[in-house]
């Protein structure tokens, strides 16, 4: 072989481009699918839809802490792990904005509210690519998700609407997709204007959604007509708008006993209160939940029964002084008394309405007829027929407390009755703290041992740090 | 040639008078013994002189007793020995550590380090080898001026944090490029468990010829893309042609932990805590429930053993060991003219001073040479090792530092009156915590013996390192040079977690098994034409090509519900299997590069080298990029002004040097960060897909831009060298994961952008000297002192600073426009108030609030005692975590037969946030160390603790971060000291045995500090670039001692 010869390799092999193509330096991601590819099919659209529900159903929010931090702020729990990833400082009434988990409620919230922006700016370019009555559908379960979230969201970070008729500083109000590095500056809108929204979003969801689906699983894990009525009860309540709840209420609960939709799903209390919170958590009583599974669980240390049963009993019911387990007007043979908590040796006083410890599969309730019940019947009682709402608050403990007589009761008592109610049949469902507030009332913390005044700063939550930091225009 | 001036000498000598006397003697290496043949001896003041023998020994006439002889070698220090009465004269050469003959490796070609204009430093690989470390950067502290290394902790095979020059980045790594024989490697820790895996572990010190560092853009420009943090190149060992050697490396030694805080005993910590309780009952009386203390409002009360002893658990003692280490290493070289090779196999068992901590690696390599024709000259390195890694949770791995079954935070804050075991030998526990025994309350921690016998984390990899290449002579001065390099890496990462206590508790039981597998390969084409025309115009050139490509892939799976406690792996029985660990990915890289140097003389020198860059981890119109750097160098003490000055007598050599170059930063923490993407997932049982990325579709590089001046100087021969350097490294264009308003929800709430600026200045100086030289006795000695300067100069906007959390949880650190990088930051705190034992945290505004626990509406008040808020939010920046300054201080004493060895590190100018102190006063059931003994007690006590209120995580720092806790961080270690024995060769006889030398040392003698953490170099958060300085739950540092020996035939 020459010299001649090997120069010319040698130098072709410098020279050459090394034998690389133009397609060398292409790396394009193997697991997560372009932004410009998940309009493509039906099945894709369809997957963005339950992803904006998984999205909000995240351990993180809704689907875990969000329901546990409002349950442990009040008086009901007693902390036994003094943990600040479990809630502690909450709990005490201390949470920092730089609290990683308070944030978390934040940015789980938009992180949601950008996708579903982004879905129904993408559902109005790419028509014609599902049926047209799908995606009317879609864009109601959508405009659905951003109502309860933006609600959640308000409740916490905001003076609660009843203080000044929503004058005080409410959220930024986002309502386009963003995907670039432009418009972080956005002050508060009022929290008035954040119920507009969210009542306009649920109104066109109302229009838009399906009347039912074809299993009970879809039934229960997505949004039809009757589950954004039933939160508009919520919002209104919370808003102290009772013509509206009642108003509202009408369209799915039947004027008198018993009590039931009258229209498309007909929702109803179940005979055993014990049977909504077990497998398949599919009855007409459970309007809205989020599902688990195996491999689809809330994640680590965000799962109720991890808080609240055996999981690990962060915190144990307070069974004296204020807390609801110690009143007296919830009798010892009530069944969700006797069947839904626990007295431990080691523990204390456990909640075991969700029952499954590892892995933790219990349905989370995110709308419960049990619920709106209650939200017509305060509304009743506020502004309404006070006969209609005893009848209501009758329905909900007698289905657990059969021989349960509450005596002679006014306006007021009645009132009282009903939130009582709320505290027992609601009991770690994650609306004790939201429940006090959305009537400007005193927090009773447990952990603090003292009242948060609706004047304290500590009585909602501070706008996080990072967002403080990144959004001058609050 | 030998020969030929041997004939000239006895040609000479046989001119001498008679009266002349002949000395004869043998010459040797004072560094192994070995002896050193063709060292020049000569008469001075003469031109007579001889060379030394094969086997090192020479003869001389001398002219009488007042003559002098003066031995000179190659790399070596030269000696001067008058002749006197002897008649026998042996000579031990010290080598010269300035090495101004020797050559440095630079980017694809070596250059003498007399013509190099560049900056970089070389450190051998022998005195490495020799210390109980797992990879061999932990090694390099102290050794390099301009390169500091930090041990982030105690853990074995923790990767050290490596920085060049400064902080190199904010988002992407500022770890080194780490070139082994010609292959850029992977660096990050890569366990997928609590253990750590660092990758460098796999190459075995003994292995290690040099190390070059390459610290200035004319010398890293070459590697363009992947310089920006500079370049460690390693070079391993090669074979010289000659009789087959064996040599045979031992060490063995023990380790323990050292500066353990100090904590309360269990009566100590019963009264303590009662007195807690108590204070707190006069502010809540919802403090503490009935249920959970006594008549007289105790909570923790003595438990007994069943010899009526109380129980008294020292946590740290039942953690920590003193654990045993060994390490083997055996190698043959050898070679004939034509073929050469290395041969080497190692073994490696560490354990740690944490229990079930260990590091175990088993090694083998063959490099060899083959000159197949004149023209023709093939490599082969082939490199095969397994490396084993075991940890339990230790809190010490970056991100794991709250864990709550982290050893090292358990080894300080379990409860001490609580027993391990029940008096039945069973474990004491309760729910997922250790039992509370005789306590009311109950324990919020795993308990440590669970942890260590029951749960298992290993990372083990087996890994393939191998180069084939072929170096062809074209011409005279011309070579084509080809290297064709595969890295091929499995690891398999275990993890199991028990369902009695801990981790695994809450899912009764977790195992969680990834497989990685790493492929990396290289393919480097070069062409270099070298010529000297009219032996004054010396030309090098170089042209090349190099390609890279990375494919990870990562599949793994998580195993619950353990269907039977019997079963302790993941391949049993479980109730629930999840997908877990799954991940690819892949970046590739192409490069086509040429260099030019030219030197007149050996005065003026110049070099300029071009690098076209392509990477797949930015966007697709911005993914190549030109880098390149000019150097320029002036030999002055070759001018003939400067050798016919007096100057010349002391001063023997003076350069001036200076480069400019610009290098880019191609390590992205995202190989895919230019695009938008969505994820799949479920809901329930349906699939998802969700926004979850939002590219940047203008991504493009950034870039480094580095000045270096610098001086070289030399003193007597070589006997005092100095080398100084400026160094400027502006980096632009900073790939920053730019902070979005979590309002407008992009996920991560960040988007990777090309915004901000940063520049490292500073000075480097390093002297090598030998004070002491005189035949038996010698002393050499090196000081090398830098100083380094972080300015961050933009970012989005000033307004728009970066934070950052220590283990995702707690903010610690900022980094903003006008400071250095990772600033501590936090609230200002000003001591306690003397009238109520009340923290006093001071706003930004000045004023001054104060805090008392559990006090409802006035838990925040004025010093007036008038209500406020919080001042959490009134962070400041309270100090910079950077080094500005840091070094080594090495000597090397030999006397005889003996060495002594006493290596000291310093380092300063930075604060450390001491969070681990924050967790030991913390007031919940936590144990607390001796200082909370100094608690507020009585109105006007003037202490810096204040009063102890139980479930109180305000005050000392543990709910957001204050500046009681930060503390300076300036240290002085005695790194090394290793005491030394070569056995005389008369000792051996005809055993074949050529050297033995025996050798003890101790690592981390000495530390001299006033940090009061376990070790002021320490990084919880690892190599992160933003959230450096800070101590949190770590375990602390090593002292080991060792007993070795190097023995040869």
């Amino acid at each position: 072989m020459s010299r001649i010869k090997i120069s010319t390799v040698a130098l072709a092999l410098v020279m050459s481009v090394s034998s690389c193509s133009e397609s060398f330096l292409e790396a394009v991601p193997e697991l997560d699918l372009s932004d410009a590819s998940v309009f493509e099919t039906p099945a894709r659209v369809l997957s963005q839809v339950n992803g904006l529900y998984g999205s909000v159903k995240n351990g993180n929010f809704l689907g875990g802490r969000y329901p546990i931090y409002n349950d442990i702020r009040g008086e009901e729990f007693v902390n036994r792990t003094t943990n600040s990833v479990t809630g502690f400082s909450v709990y005490q009434g201390n949470p920092d904005p730089a609290d990683t988990y308070v944030a978390a409620f934040w940015n789980q919230g938009y992180l949601s509210i950008n996708r579903v922006n982004l879905f129904l700016e993408g559902l109005a370019a790419n028509t014609g690519k599902i049926d047209a009555t799908l995606a009317t559908n879609y864009g109601g379960e959508a405009k659905f998700i951003r109502a309860l979230t933006y609600f959640s969201l308000v409740q916490i970070f905001a003076k609660p609407y009843a203080l000044d008729n929503g004058a005080s500083p409410g959220l930024p109000l986002r309502l386009k997709g963003e995907t670039t590095a432009a418009g972080s500056v956005l002050a508060r809108s009022t929290v008035a204007q954040i119920y507009d929204q969210i009542l306009k979003d649920l109104n066109e969801a109302e229009t838009a959604l399906p009347d039912t689906y074809a299993t009970p699983l879809l039934r229960t894990t997505r949004a039809h007509k009757n589950t954004a009525i039933a939160l508009k009860t919520r919002v209104l309540l919370a808003k102290r708008d009772f013509a509206g709840v009642i108003t509202e209420g009408a369209k799915i609960v039947s004027a008198a006993a018993p009590f039931k939709s009258p229209n498309r799903v007909a929702h109803e209390l179940q005979a055993d209160v014990v049977s909504v919170f077990r497998a398949p958590y599919t009855s007409v009583e459970s309007i809205f939940s989020f599902p688990m599974a195996d491999t689809n669980a809330p994640g680590t240390q965000n799962q109720i029964g991890f808080y609240f049963n055996f999981g690990n009993a962060e915190y144990f019911l307070n069974n004296s002084g204020a807390g609801i387990l110690a009143d007296k007007t919830w009798s010892a043979t009530d069944d969700r008394r006797t069947k839904l908590t626990t007295l431990n040796a080691t523990y204390g006083n456990l909640v075991t309405k969700f029952s499954n410890v590892s892995p933790f599969v219990d349905y989370v309730p995110s709308i419960r007829y049990a619920e709106t019940l209650l939200n017509v019947a305060e509304a009743e009682a506020e502004a309404g027929s006070l006969t209609r709402a005893r009848a209501i608050l009758e329905a909900v403990r007698k289905r657990s407390d059969a021989a349960y007589q509450f005596g002679t009761l006014d306006k007021a008592g009645l009132i009282a009755a009903i939130l009582t109610e709320r505290r027992i049949e609601l009991l770690a469902e994650g609306f004790r703290a939201n429940d006090v507030l959305r009537r400007a009332q005193p927090l009773n913390s447990f952990g603090a041992g003292t009242l948060i005044q609706p004047t304290s700063a500590n009585y909602v939550f501070g706008i996080p740090t990072t967002e403080q930091q990144t959004n001058p225009g609050l | 040639m030998r020969n030929y001036l041997l004939v000239i000498c006895l040609f000479c000598s046989g001119l001498v008078l008679a009266q002349d006397k002949v000395i004869t003697g043998k010459i040797t290496s004072s560094d192994d013994g070995s002896v050193l043949p063709g060292v020049s001896v000569l008469i001075k003041g003469t031109s007579v002189g001889t060379t030394s023998n094969v086997d090192g020994s020479y003869s001389i006439t001398a002219a009488g007793s007042g003559s002098t002889l003066v031995f000179s070698f190659v790399g070596m220090n030269t000696i001067e020995v008058a002749v006197g009465s002897q008649s026998v004269i042996n000579v031990a050469l010290v080598n010269n550590l300035t090495e101004l003959s020797e050559v440095v490796v630079t980017g694809y070609s070596t250059q003498k380090r007399a013509e190099f204009t560049g900056s970089a430093s070389t450190i051998k690989g022998r005195g490495i080898a020799e210390r109980p470390v797992q990879s061999f950067g932990q090694g390099l502290t102290g050794q390099a001026a301009g390169v500091n290394i930090t041990q982030p902790n105690g853990l074995l095979n923790n990767p050290p944090v490596i920085r060049v020059r400064g902080l190199s980045s904010l988002s992407l790594s500022s770890f080194p490029l780490v070139v082994v024989d010609g292959i850029p490697i992977a660096t990050d820790n890569i366990s997928g468990n609590a253990t750590t895996n660092n990758p460098l572990g796999d190459i075995n010190p003994s292995d290690i010829e040099s190390i070059d560092i390459l610290k200035d853009a004319a010398s890293a420009a070459i590697y363009g893309s992947r310089a920006a943090a500079g370049v460690l190149l390693i070079t391993t060992k090669r074979g010289k042609t000659g009789n087959a050697k064996v040599s045979i490396d031992s060490w063995a030694g023990i380790s323990n932990a050292v500066r353990v805080p100090k904590v309360l005993n269990a009566q100590q910590y019963m009264d303590h805590k009662n007195g807690a309780i108590a204070n707190a009952l006069l502010l809540n009386p919802n403090a503490i429930a009935p249920t959970a203390r006594d008549d007289q409002n105790r909570s923790f009360l003595p438990t007994y053993n069943a010899d009526g002893s109380m129980v008294d658990t020292d946590w740290a003692d039942f953690i920590f060991r003193t654990a045993f280490s060994q390490n083997h290493n055996v190698s043959l070289t050898g070679g004939s003219e034509k073929t050469s090779y290395y041969f080497s196999a190692g073994l490696t068992d560490q354990d740690g001073f944490l229990r079930a901590n260990s590091f175990q690696r088993r090694s083998a390599r063959l490099n060899m040479d083959h000159k197949a024709t004149s023209w023709l000259r093939l490599t082969f390195n082939i490199n095969y090792n397994n490396s084993m890694n075991k940890a339990p949770a230790s809190g010490s791995n970056p991100g794991g530092a709250f864990g709550s079954s982290g050893l090292g935070r358990l080894a300080m804050a379990q409860i001490p009156n609580l027993p391990a075991y029940n008096a039945d030998g069973s474990y004491n526990v309760e729910g997922n915590a250790i039992g509370r025994k005789s306590n009311l309350l109950p324990a919020q921690f795993s308990n440590p013996a669970v942890l260590i016998d029951l749960d298992k984390n290993s990372s083990e990899n087996n890994r393939l390192i191998s180069n084939l290449g072929a170096e062809i002579r074209l011409m005279e001065g011309l070579m084509a040079k080809t290297t064709y390099s595969w890295d091929r890496r499995n690891t398999e990462d275990i993890r199991f977690w028990n369902p009695i206590n801990g981790d695994g508790f809450s899912t009764q039981g977790d195992a969680y098994n990834r497989y990685q597998r790493a492929d990396n390969w290289n393919w480097i084409n070069t062409l270099s034409y070298n010529k000297s025309i009219a032996q004054k115009h010396n030309i090098g050139v170089v042209l090349g090509s190099d390609v890279q490509k990375r494919r990870n892939t990562y599949w793994g799976a998580e195993r619950q519900g353990l269907a039977d406690f019997f079963f302790t792996d993941f391949q049993g029985n479980f109730g629930t299997n999840l997908a877990a660990g799954n991940s690819i990915s892949q970046v590739a890289y192409e490069a086509y590069l040429g260099s030019v140097s030219y030197n007149y003389s050996g005065k003026y020198f110049l070099s300029a080298n071009y690098r076209r860059d392509g990477n797949s981890a930015l966007s697709a119109d911005n993914r190549w990029g030109n880098f390149g750097g000019v150097s320029a160098g002036w030999t002055i003490s070759e001018e003939g002004f400067f050798k016919g000055s007096s100057l010349s007598n002391v001063m023997t050599s003076l350069r001036l040097k200076a480069s400019w170059g610009r290098v880019g930063n191609g390590n992205l923490s995202s190989a895919y960060g230019s695009y938008s993407t969505f994820s799949s997932s479920l809901y329930g049982a349906a699939p998802t897909l969700a926004f979850n990325q939002a590219g940047n579709r203008d991504l493009k590089w950034e870039t480094s831009d580095q000045t270096n001046i610098g001086l070289d100087v030399s003193f007597l021969n070589d006997r005092i060298t100095l080398e100084a350097n400026y160094y400027n490294k502006d980096i632009n264009n900073l790939i920053l994961d730019v902070p979005q308003a979590p309002s407008k929800g992009i996920p991560g709430n960040s988007i990777l952008s090309n915004v901000g600026s940063m520049y490292n200045k500073g000075m480097e100086l390093a002297i090598t000297a030998v004070p002491v030289n005189k035949g038996s006795f010698s002393w050499t000695t090196n000081l090398n002192f830098s100083t380094n300067k972080n300015m961050v100069t933009s970012l989005v906007d000033d307004n728009t600073p970066i934070l950052t959390n220590t283990s995702g949880l707690e903010a610690t650190n900022i980094t903003k426009v006008g400071y250095s990088a990772a600033q501590v930051y936090g609230v200002k705190t000003a001591g306690v108030n003397p009238e109520n034992g009340r923290r006093i945290f001071v706003k930004t505004d000045g004023t001054q609030v104060q805090y008392q626990h559990l006090g409802g509406a006035n838990a925040w008040t004025f010093m007036n005692g008038t209500a406020t808020t919080s001042p959490s939010n009134q962070q400041q920046i309270l100090g910079n975590t950077l080094p500005t300054w840091y070094g080594g201080f090495n000597n090397t004493l030999k006397y005889g037969n003996f060495d002594l060895g006493i290596n000291f590190t310093f380092s300063g100018g930075n604060y450390i946030y001491n969070g681990s102190r924050a967790g030991l006063l913390d007031q919940r059931i936590w144990n607390n160390s001796v200082e909370i003994l100094n608690a507020w007690k009585t109105p006007g006590q003037v202490t810096n603790i204040p009063r102890a209120v139980y479930s109180d995580n305000i005050s000392n720092g543990s709910s957001f971060l204050i500046s009681e806790n930060l503390e300076k961080g300036d240290f002085l270690r005695l790194q090394t000291a290793t005491l030394g024995y070569r056995f005389p060769t008369s000792v051996f006889g005809k055993t074949g045995i050529t050297g033995l030398r025996l050798y003890a040392q101790v690592n981390n003698a000495f530390l001299w500090t006033k940090y009061s953490g376990v070790d002021p170099e320490i990084s919880t958060n690892g190599d992160s670039n933003l959230a450096s300085g800070i101590e949190r739950n770590s375990i602390p540092q090593a002292r080991a001692f060792t007993f070795g020996l190097n023995l040869s035939f």
